[in-house]
């Protein structure tokens, strides 16, 4: 028994080593996927408080830079009002089932990881709940993960487990878009059939068959493709109509039919 | 409280403060992060325990973790060094590392660069490792590792001469 002992405390920063690698490769694994995760949780409230500090600071250094993507982001709202008010307003409200929108600031951003994660500054209180869509004024950012009561972490479209439902505009053939962690402008349209056809320049849109985004909402345009894989599918990069190393103002779309939707499917 | 003891504590605690809320927020060329929480584990005296050391590593590694979101990358790679530290100061000084508290002021220049380099580039690989975990990512692994060290050494070097004066 005294052997035993001694050789424990003998070895103890050994079986030390071993514990904690142990419980950080779990603490690795268990959060790998976009689901709810307790510890995300406290990880977003903790990078939540600590970069909410540091924006402040940084905000005061790109006022400018931010007043003019907000004339940008205003001159675009006034062209869609315009064209708003020339359509019957009522057929475009009914198809999109967008209830509201709410209005984030992004406080935390990273393109160059492979899983990139973004936090902004609303949260539970404001009305945030799991898995809504977010887009920016160029279009499709991500998915809400997890959320405090004031700050929430967003599943970046650049990120490898993320995936998202995705049409051609033109013609309406049904995909999903991917990230292979390589290149921050580039993402990857998958499972279009090589008896479609697409072109270069071609716009791709959300494809609505998602709880998350209503159909019609920009993501890119084909940058080139591939026609020679074996699987019958074209291999399609496209660049993304965001800048993501410049996120700033967020939008956050809130569908009203998603819950009627969810019971269906569990019924 | 031994006030050579306390001063360390509270340099730490800037170190870790400044790593939260400045460095974690810096990204040079979009591909370098600097690490200078590292230096903390570099720089522990020999003369302290080194249970301890693993556990502050440990506990250092998960606030970083949780605050960047990179969920145990940066704890792996901590407690890691911290677990070999010994074993590279054995490497980097060579009969030296057993003289108590002659560490590292006093040692030759390449001994200290040697040292130096290998805690920083040991935890980049293990970091980056970890952050994109396939295989097809190597190439891309070991370049950022490269310039990451390189450019967190010139930080850390920085670091130990102007704050710890070691």
């Amino acid at each position: 028994m005294q052997s035993i002992i001694n050789s424990i405390v003998k070895n103890r920063n050994l079986i030390i080593y071993l514990l904690l690698t142990f419980i950080s490769f779990n603490y690795l694994y268990n959060n790998s996927s976009i689901h709810y995760s307790g510890v995300g949780k406290i990880g977003t409230f903790i990078s939540g408080s600590t970069s909410n500090f540091y924006s402040k600071i940084n905000s005061y250094f790109n006022l400018k830079e931010e007043n003019r993507k907000l004339i940008e982001e205003n001159l675009e709202l006034k062209k869609i009002e315009s064209q708003f008010i020339r359509i019957s307003d009522k057929s475009i409200i009914s198809e999109s089932n967008i209830d509201k929108t709410l209005n984030a600031k992004v406080i935390l951003n990273s393109i160059n990881k492979s899983k990139n994660i973004i936090v902004i500054n609303k949260g539970g209180l404001n009305g945030i709940t799991n898995e809504m869509g977010v887009i920016s004024s160029k279009g499709v950012v991500g998915i809400i993960k997890n959320i405090t009561d004031n700050y929430s972490s967003i599943v970046s479209l650049l990120n490898i487990d993320l995936r998202i439902n995705a049409i051609l505009k033109n013609s309406s053939t049904i995909g999903s878009i991917s990230w292979d962690g390589l290149d921050p402008r580039i993402v990857q349209l998958n499972d279009i059939p090589l008896s479609s056809t697409i072109k270069v320049g071609d716009t791709i849109v959300t494809g609505g068959m998602s709880f998350y985004f209503p159909k019609g909402i920009p993501i890119g345009k084909i940058e080139d493709y591939n026609n020679t894989s074996l699987e019958g599918y074209y291999s399609i990069n496209v660049s993304i109509f965001n800048d993501f190393s410049s996120l700033s103002n967020l939008y956050i779309l809130e569908r009203s039919d998603n819950d009627e939707i969810k019971s269906l499917l569990n019924e | 409280m031994n006030r050579e003891l306390a001063r360390e504590m509270i340099l730490s605690l800037i170190i870790i403060l400044s790593q939260l809320l400045i460095f974690n927020h810096m990204n040079l060329f979009g591909i370098v992060n600097p690490y200078i929480y590292v230096s903390l584990f570099i720089l522990y005296k020999t003369s302290y325990d080194k249970t301890y050391l693993i556990l502050f590593g440990f506990l250092v590694g998960l606030i970083i973790d949780l605050s960047m979101q990179t969920y145990g990358a940066h704890t792996l790679a901590s407690i890691t060094i911290c677990f070999l530290k010994e074993r590279i100061e054995k490497y980097s000084f060579g009969v030296n590392s057993i003289l108590p508290l002659a560490m590292i002021s006093g040692t030759q220049l390449t001994n200290r660069v040697t040292y130096f380099l290998i805690i920083i580039f040991l935890h980049s690989l293990i970091y980056f490792s970890l952050i994109f975990f396939k295989l097809e990512f190597t190439l891309t692994i070991f370049l950022y590792t490269i310039i990451n060290s390189i450019i967190n050494f010139i930080i850390i070097w920085i670091i130990s001469k102007l704050i710890f004066d070691r």
